[in-house]
């Protein structure tokens, strides 16, 4: 009963200041939206990452020629498929192109390649020439729907013709975004890539254990191959992320040291006012514990505010916003951005460190000052004030 | 319609092929000798079916075989008699299949659940190239009864 009248004196006590209060709360907040929602962009797109190679295949095997990536052979599948715990050996057709028209890059993929994104299809996969499934992103850039017409320029300078038989819709927005999709043959041909060779070689392993191993046989085999495997490609694009995440924080520091000062400045340093209200209290009776579970009271109660409304501003800036500031510098590896609506997705652990580094400081910055207060005689603090 | 007669009567007259090997463990399912869940380690999965039916699930075949070898411990009362298969997960394909079918490695460096395992390969010549791969020390069979070494069979 005796903590709540505190708590309730402590929260009267920040309602009789409310310049002060809100001041801190502002930028307290702020601070607090700006780091929590670069922890939450980079997770969600290192989740959305790891569910968009999920996907795919756990081997891909490229050839190289002169340290650049080349056309593969289609007769190295056989070599490959003889390696015990491989299950299959699929050669992909693949490329980009660049769009003059919207000044955008697509992905062109054979149909043969894809895995499993037929039920994220609006439509129907094409199936004969002429006709392409194209992404969200390549829908809006061109303004076309179903059933509209493609232009795209082949390796000849040919206009050709394709019929949009289907828009992918996918979940992970990432990955689909800019695709088209057509039947091998047709793309063989657009490209004039001749049938015997392949953009690389998608490989499928019974064991997840034998897929290093199965991944060094492949380049003793072939020597001038290059087999990536997922788990490679994940950490890479972990990597990625983890390093433009810091460099935004990196970025931000500076504004978090004149938080930093400020808060600093506005917790600790007592007024005159504050003193003599600490001399009055312990007057009339308070103990030193007392004082110091008002002033504990009040920072808990002042941090844990602005932390919480920090981390639902930063959640809503980030899953429903889109991130109108900080998406585009910490994505993008192509020019057809996707509109970045990322799987909300809250790391509990991250949000217990920023809690930790950010609520406990304050606290302690607020109450340290009351306790040097607290513990010298009231008569000396109300004469010197 | 046709089409979904056409199914069920596949599936009725598979059915019995697929019959012979064991479902697999459901998530709740602990291995029967270290007392560890089983399902999160698929491709490691070894399983024991009793005569009535009843079937165990281990973490690795090296617990199967702790378990099979001292099944008077595990299985009160049970003998050897009401054993009715073995099955392991063989390293390359992940399936499941009798122990009798494989060759066992010993020594490797690939390590299961429990940590050194005797790793099922199936064919010689596939456990072959698994001893070179993974530096494998032994090479041994289940006949049915026991564990032999395998090094000078054909």
């Amino acid at each position: 009963m005796r903590y709540l009248k505190i708590l309730e004196y402590a929260l009267a006590s920040l309602l009789r200041r409310p310049g002060k209060t809100c001041a801190i709360l502002v930028v307290y907040t702020l601070m607090i939206v700006v780091l929590a929602s670069v922890l939450f962009l980079t997770q969600a797109l290192k989740t959305e990452a790891t569910t968009m190679l999920a996907g795919g295949p756990q081997l891909v095997v490229q050839k190289t020629m002169a340290g650049r990536h080349e056309l593969i052979p289609v007769s190295a599948v056989e070599k490959l498929v003889e390696i015990p715990g491989v299950k299959a050996v699929k050669p992909r057709v693949w490329g980009y192109y660049y769009d003059a028209l919207t000044g955008t890059n697509y992905t062109l993929q054979g149909f043969d390649t894809l895995a499993n994104e037929l039920s994220l299809l609006n439509g129907r996969l094409p199936r004969e020439e002429g006709e392409c499934a194209i992404g969200a992103g390549v829908a809006r850039s061109r303004l076309i729907h179903l059933q509209d017409e493609l232009i795209l320029i082949d390796y000849d300078n040919i206009g050709r013709i394709f019929t949009v038989t289907g828009v992918f819709v996918s979940a992970a927005d990432l990955l689909t975004q800019d695709l088209v999709v057509m039947p091998e043959g047709p793309l063989r041909q657009f490209f004039g890539m001749p049938d015997s060779l392949a953009t690389d070689l998608a490989v499928e392993v019974y064991n997840p254990n034998e897929v290093d191993t199965i991944a060094n046989k492949i380049k003793r085999s072939l020597p001038d191959s290059r087999p990536i495997t997922q788990s490679e490609l994940l950490r890479t694009y972990h990597a990625v992320f983890d390093w433009r995440g810091g460099m935004m924080l990196a970025l931000f520091s500076s504004a978090l040291m004149a938080f930093c000062i400020l808060a600093w400045d506005k917790a600790t340093g007592l007024s005159a006012g504050e003193r003599r209200e600490i001399g009055i209290l312990k007057a009339v009776g308070w103990d030193t514990g007392d004082v110091l579970l008002l002033k504990l009271w009040e920072g808990l109660a002042l941090s844990l505010l602005a932390f919480l409304s920090g981390c639902l501003i930063a959640f809503i800036l980030v899953f429903w916003w889109g991130t109108p500031v900080l998406g585009g510098i910490l994505r993008g590896w192509s020019v057809l951005f996707p509109a970045l609506r990322p799987t909300p997705f809250i790391d509990f652990y991250q949000l217990g460190t920023l809690a930790f580094l950010t609520i406990i400081p304050y606290v302690a910055s607020t109450v340290i000052p009351a306790w040097r207060a607290a513990v010298t005689d009231p008569d000396e603090v109300m004469r010197a004030s | 319609m046709r089409l979904s007669i056409l199914c069920l009567l596949f599936i009725l007259i598979c059915s019995p092929l697929f019959a012979a090997t064991p479902a697999g463990p459901d998530d709740k399912t602990r291995c029967g000798v270290c007392g560890m869940f089983v399902a999160p380690y698929p491709h490691w999965v070894a399983a024991l079916e009793m005569t009535d039916g009843q079937y165990f699930y281990f973490d690795g075949p090296k617990d199967l075989f702790i378990f099979y070898e001292n099944l008077a411990t595990y299985q009160p009362g049970a003998t050897r008699d009401q054993v009715a298969n073995l099955y392991v997960t063989e390293y390359y394909t992940a399936r499941l299949i009798p122990a009798t079918e494989v060759f066992f490695v010993v020594g490797s460096d690939v390590l299961g659940p429990m940590g050194r395992e005797l790793v099922p390969v199936a064919g010689r010549e596939a456990a072959a190239t698994f001893m070179r791969d993974h530096s494998g020390t032994k090479l041994m069979r289940f006949d049915g009864r026991e564990l032999l070494d395998a090094q000078e069979q054909p």
